[in-house]
């Protein structure tokens, strides 16, 4: 055996061909011209996806200049967002109007006045309570699927669940719109409206109307559209425990879920990383949200408040920013939505792949 | 199984006659005249199979957008070009503005078990919207209707989210009833409204109304009537009580030729007469007055036979629609500004055939 | 383990009823999840079912009023399937040859670890930013919305995903394969070519398929580049229809029938994915054999 191998390294090096994966990119003169052509359409392959990136980013900073030197970093913390000015007319401290000298009423023009804390504060909200919903639920089915579901059960039950994380979301945002909101707003927000207006601690949570598009729908929209994927892949995360732990726990006398918590305690970088994709999802989500946020551009406190979130807020307005200024605002609001979750995806890969999967090669 | 295959047969054909020379015309914009301009097109196809027109409901403010930015052929919008966006047009020579069709906008509501026809007027219309009267049963609405009971239904107004001609028509109106509602909010395609629930275009509105009991909202009449959604009668500036419909809309548009400045538009709420409705609006088309940035002759005559036929022979689908169509004088007004398109200055013909 | 020896003497009533309750959420939530989502499912098809006739398929939208109202998605499929044929003409060459090079070829680590991240970090870009950008570089400059920036947002997003899972799908072949081919004289562009990327033939196929399902339903990043349509066209160079932008202006719509048809394009898209899927799985088994 250890002959055989000698040999192939030493072939290698005769030919100066590259073996699989570990030596030079074959572009220098002397090296046979498919070999050539193959590597450098390879590598510009490559290099594409990094232009493309670089493209992304270059252009959306680029066109939102204008908007960075009106407004500066405080656009991510005012509220007012007015893409037109506004003529207020000017009262003295009688609430008279003042004339000039033509007897015209004086009148103070406010420019438009761009700030993405509503949408920033849309996108936190439905993110977080989406989370906040689907995420017991997923952990708790991944558990199932691993610990306790037969095996053909858990084959139907995987094709089913990747087959629903695969269906485009307008198909949830159109079942969100006709089926989910007309529900709550029936029979669900009235209740529990009413609930909130009873308990004096809670009724900051209570809201004027209730039309079933508001943070709660969509929230709940997300939930199940996440669900899927923080369930896949919790399931796939479990999966690289080794069974020698599981043996390990359970010849030691511990009970079901003690076993099942030991599981999740060794994977917990895995499993965060599984929710912070679901996380990644729910924030970019623009179709199904954008069918039933309620688009307004305010901040209440109410979950069955109508808000907007930064991916809906660019499905409505990108089309028809017509001054410069209001289309650097809406970009400016796009690279804030990249960032994040670029800064979503960086997180979860490193907690997915560097976590769990580490540990599951290393053994414990 | 046949119809697969003369399907089939049909895509292959319509893929060789790509090779023909058909013009291709591409209009977007508001979704007020978005029925009508979808008829229109598909009508003058019938009339001049080669040259397909087609039309995306935007919104307004999307409208003026891709017309500035040259990214379609005509822009349709609600709000005429303001002073910036003529200037941003390259002046107001530069752009033929043409006044295609009137239509009313009417404070649709959903009030489940009142089976009355409500009324209301433009100051308690002002008040609603900016969270002043905030249910259905507050006596200043009762006042207008003595001997309905109201419910005691909270009031959600809903409005336009997006860049709205049909918001421009209402809040001009507004503005004209309460000068609270002028200063606080404004007459503009896209204002701040305090609350409420949001729609994009025309559609949105019209989908928030249906569904959300206690709702009201600003939509143009053939949305209402579609889908059956109840509408008040407005007080006009006579102080008569009219509900909206393509004749009370004409008679609004009667004055409006005397009334249009020198780019063609005239407001046309608010306007004096016994049968007039007071919230009614002109749609606006827009094209560049010289189409030889388009490098294609047959397409700029296709663009002005096009609005040609709108203005004269397509007015006759006005009324099936629920719209009202222009009156002679505002069609000679109109036949005078198409006449401006010309091609690097030569006259472009508008024989509509 | 840490903790064994606590565990042992921790096996008391409570823990038992705590692991029962537990094991019995668990199953609970499950079931609930896979009846909710059984739920939307069903609602999905149901509602659209009776509205995919011969007529759907066979004819285009037709407005309101006019005879032959509301008329089908004719223009919606077929354009569909040019974008995401146009979208596959850039995205699988790259994304396969990109994935090529992640497996094959490794110059520098660090353009390798750096690649490979931008692909991962760019699949999780929210589609309408990819929308924004294909407007901002193929829109603005031609002057009018077209299918090619359409078509060209959809291979953006194909890419990145394609790059990941060809990688992941040549890693699986055994390197004896490659040494095997070298060892007979092959070249490298040869051993790839005719013994490694058929070898993963499966997996590349599911890759691409997962891809194509990915960008069927995609609406976002059509809204600003390919506008949409009501004419069946294949002319690329002006705006041009797609199946999920007609079912997104018809469910946005005022018109009873034409949010039926929305239901029914739904249902259309969904069955589409559905046949992915089930391909995806049987070339994703074909992959499993061979390690």
């Amino acid at each position: 055996m250890p002959a055989g191998v000698t040999s192939i390294e030493s072939v290698e090096k005769k030919a100066a061909a590259p073996g699989a994966g570990e030596s030079r990119v074959s572009l220098r003169r002397g090296a046979y011209l498919p070999d050539r052509i193959l590597a450098l359409l390879a590598t510009c392959s490559a290099l594409t996806i990094i232009l493309l990136l670089v493209a992304l980013v270059s252009v959306l900073v680029y066109a939102a200049l204008p908007s960075f030197h009106t407004f500066g970093p405080s656009f991510l913390v005012h509220s007012q967002w007015r893409p037109n000015e506004l003529e207020r007319i000017q009262r003295d401290a009688d609430g008279k109007v003042i004339k000039d000298a033509d007897g015209e009423p004086v009148t103070q023009t406010l420019p438009p006045a761009f700030g993405a804390l509503p949408v920033i504060y849309g996108t936190a909200v439905t993110s977080a309570l989406s989370l906040f919903i689907a995420v017991p639920f997923s952990i708790g089915a991944a558990l199932f699927l691993i610990r306790i579901a037969p095996r053909r059960f858990v084959n139907a039950v995987s094709f089913l669940i990747e087959f629903l994380a695969a269906v485009p979301s307008i198909a949830y945002g159109l079942w969100g719109l006709f089926v989910l909101a007309p529900f709550l707003q029936a029979y669900v927000e009235p209740r529990l409206n009413a609930v909130f207006h009873r308990i004096s601690g809670l009724h900051w949570l209570a809201s004027s109307s209730t039309t079933g598009r508001d943070i709660f729908c969509a929230s709940l929209v997300l939930a199940i559209m996440v669900i899927p994927i923080i369930t896949a892949v919790s399931r796939d995360v479990l999966r690289t425990v080794p069974s020698t732990q599981i043996e390990g726990t359970t010849a030691l006398g511990a009970t079901w879920w003690q076993t099942s918590w030991e599981m999740l305690r060794y994977c917990r970088s895995g499993l965060f990383g599984a929710i912070m994709l679901g996380l990644a999802r729910a924030a970019g989500e623009t179709m199904a949200v954008a069918m039933v946020i309620g688009n307004v551009n305010e901040i209440h406190a109410s979950p069955f408040a109508a808000a907007q979130t930064m991916s809906s807020l660019l499905a409505n307005e990108f089309a028809e920013a017509s001054s410069d200024l209001h289309r650097a605002a809406l970009l400016e609001v796009a690279l804030a939505l990249l960032a994040m979750s670029l800064v979503f995806n960086v997180v979860a890969r490193w907690l997915v792949v560097g976590g769990g999967g580490a540990r599951a090669a290393g053994g414990h | 199984m046949k119809g697969l295959i003369r399907n089939i047969a049909a895509i292959v054909a319509l893929g060789g006659s790509v090779a023909l020379a058909e013009v291709r015309l591409q209009g977007a914009g508001s979704t007020f005249v978005a029925p009508m301009m979808q008829r229109w097109v598909s009508e003058y196809q019938k009339l001049r199979p080669d040259v397909q027109a087609d039309y995306q409901s935007i919104g307004s403010g999307g409208g003026v957008k891709a017309f500035l930015e040259k990214t379609v052929d005509f822009g349709a919008s609600d709000a005429p070009l303001n002073k910036k966006e003529f200037a941003q047009a390259g002046g107001v020579s530069a752009v033929v503005q043409v006044p295609v069709i009137a239509g009313a906008v009417v404070p649709g509501y959903n009030l489940p078990g009142f089976n009355g026809e409500l009324k209301l007027d433009g100051p308690v219309l002002a008040n609603i919207f900016q969270g002043r009267i905030a249910k259905w049963n507050d006596p200043k609405i009762a006042a207008l209707n003595a001997g309905l009971s109201l419910p005691d239904l909270a009031i959600t107004p809903a409005h336009r989210t997006d860049g709205s001609g049909t918001t421009f028509v209402f809040t001009s109106y507004l503005a004209t009833q309460s000068v609270d509602f002028k200063e606080r909010i404004g007459a503009s395609k896209q204002v701040e409204w305090p609350g409420g629930s949001g729609g994009k275009g025309n559609e949105g509105v019209t989908q928030v109304v249906e569904s959300t009991p206690g709702a009201i909202g600003y939509i143009e009449l053939a949305y209402a009537l579609e889908n059956k959604i109840p509408f008040a009668t407005m007080k006009n500036a006579d102080g008569k009580f009219v509900k909206a419909s393509p004749k009370s809309t004409s008679a609004a548009g009667e004055q409006a030729a005397a009334q249009m400045d020198a780019n063609n538009a005239a407001p046309l709420w608010n306007q004096h007469g016994a049968n007039v409705y007071p919230i009614a609006g002109f749609t606006y088309v827009f094209v560049r007055s010289d189409l030889s940035y388009m490098h294609d002759k047959a397409k700029a005559q296709a663009v002005a036979a096009f609005l040609t036929w709108v203005i004269h022979d397509g007015q006759q689908f006005a009324s099936q629609l629920d719209y009202a169509p222009l009156s002679a004088a505002v069609q000679t007004r109109a036949g005078q500004a198409i006449g401006r398109l010309n091609w690097s200055g030569a006259p472009i013909a508008t024989a509509s055939r | 383990m840490s903790h064994a020896n606590g565990l042992i003497a921790a096996r008391s009533v409570t823990s038992r009823v705590t692991s029962r309750v537990m094991w019995l959420l668990c199953i609970a939530a499950a079931g609930l999840i896979i009846s909710v989502l059984a739920l939307v499912l069903y609602y999905l098809v149901s509602i659209g079912w009776h509205s995919v006739t011969w007529a759907f398929f066979e004819q285009d939208p037709q407005p309101y009023g006019s005879s032959g109202y509301p008329g089908g998605m004719r223009n919606g499929l077929v354009g569909t399937g040019i974008l995401v044929g146009l979208a596959s003409i850039v995205g699988v060459p790259v994304g396969l040859l990109a994935g090529v090079y992640l497996s094959e070829y490794r110059t520098r680590p660090w353009i390798t670890s750096t690649v490979r991240f931008t692909a991962d970090v760019l699949a999780g870009v929210p589609s309408i930013v990819i929308g924004i950008l294909g407007y901002e570089l193929l829109v603005v400059p031609i002057g009018h919305y077209n299918g090619w920036a359409g078509a060209l947002a959809l291979a953006f997003i194909m890419i990145p995903i394609v790059t990941r899972t060809t990688e992941e799908m040549l890693r699986l072949v055994p390197r004896s394969y490659r040494e095997a081919s070298i060892a007979l004289g092959a070249t490298k562009a040869r051993t790839i070519v005719q013994v490694v990327l058929p070898a993963a033939t499966g997996g590349l196929v599911t890759g691409v398929m997962l891809a194509l399902a990915r960008v069927a339903g995609e609406t976002a990043p059509l809204l600003f580049t390919a506008l949409g349509s009501r004419l069946l066209t294949f002319n690329p160079n002006y705006a041009f229809p797609s199946l999920t932008k007609q079912i997104w202006d018809y469910a946005t719509g005022p018109y009873a029938e034409q949010k039926q048809e929305a239901w029914a394009g739904i249902l259309v898209l969904i069955a589409l994915i559905f046949v992915l899927n089930l391909g995806i799985r049987f070339f994703a088994r074909s992959v499993q054999t061979r390690t």
